[in-house]
């Protein structure tokens, strides 16, 4: 048996109209130039405002939240007279908002906060970290975070 | 030195809206709004599932896209596109 196959043209069944298939509709897909950037940042107008960082402030807990303590992880825990003393956790809340400079200092040149001592000043950035949408503080938040940590 | 693997930011850090040419990702701990053209959104998605290395990755995009005629230069392209990708958040290194 010869395998060698014919070669003359296309076989006679051979549509005469191409089918859609998978392999040709592929979408053609272009990597760009090196010189050219595929991503733009739209930051919030805040975050370029340097002095409203300075000032802004970001209360801990939120004021709907007063009194209560900050554990580790940054959720928010009943007082405890034990965290204190072990130095662990959970906190009690500092006396006053931390201002967006503070908290700017504390995250990304690992200060720590007024008052608070090492492992506060953790818990209360993880407190801050999880921060969302609508509570007090957020804005001023996202305004000292940077894209990169 | 082991080759670096990238991996798209977690899905539930992002929103993802497309729109015409463009692709609006919100990058929740930041608060930054990207706007990403071809090919950032198609490299994030195919980076979504698994980390990949570059190589891994470009293998990844031939086989979904047609990237026209193959060429070295495509890694480094490929890279300079991560790279913006990962200074945005949008990808991690690993």
């Amino acid at each position: 048996m010869d395998d060698t196959p014919p070669d003359h043209g296309p076989a006679p069944e051979e549509p005469a109209t191409p089918v859609p298939s998978s392999v040709t509709s592929r979408r053609m897909l272009m990597l760009g130039a090196v010189g050219a950037s595929s991503v733009v940042a739209i930051r919030p107008a805040l975050a370029q405002a340097t002095a409203s960082i300075l000032a802004c402030q970001i209360p801990v807990p939120d004021p709907g939240n007063a009194g209560k303590y900050i554990a580790s992880d940054g959720s928010l825990a009943p007082p405890s007279l034990l965290g204190p003393i072990t130095g662990y956790g959970p906190f009690p809340p500092p006396s006053r908002p931390f201002t967006g400079d503070e908290v700017q200092k504390a995250m990304f040149q690992g200060q720590n906060l007024p008052g608070a001592t090492s492992k506060a000043t953790q818990a209360y950035l993880a407190y801050i970290r999880k921060l969302k949408m609508g509570q007090s503080g957020y804005t001023c938040f996202l305004s000292v975070q940077n894209p990169r940590t | 030195m082991a080759v670096p693997r990238y991996r798209a930011a977690e899905a539930a850090l992002l929103i993802v809206e497309p729109l015409d040419i463009f692709t609006a990702v919100y990058h929740r701990p930041s608060g930054i709004t990207h706007l990403l053209n071809e090919p950032a959104p198609q490299i994030l998605e195919a980076l979504d599932e698994a980390p990949l290395d570059i190589e891994a990755l470009l293998a990844r995009l031939a086989g979904t896209y047609d990237l026209g005629d193959a060429d070295e230069d495509d890694t480094a392209i490929l890279r300079v596109r991560l790279d913006e990708l990962e200074a945005a958040g949008l990808v991690d290194r690993l």
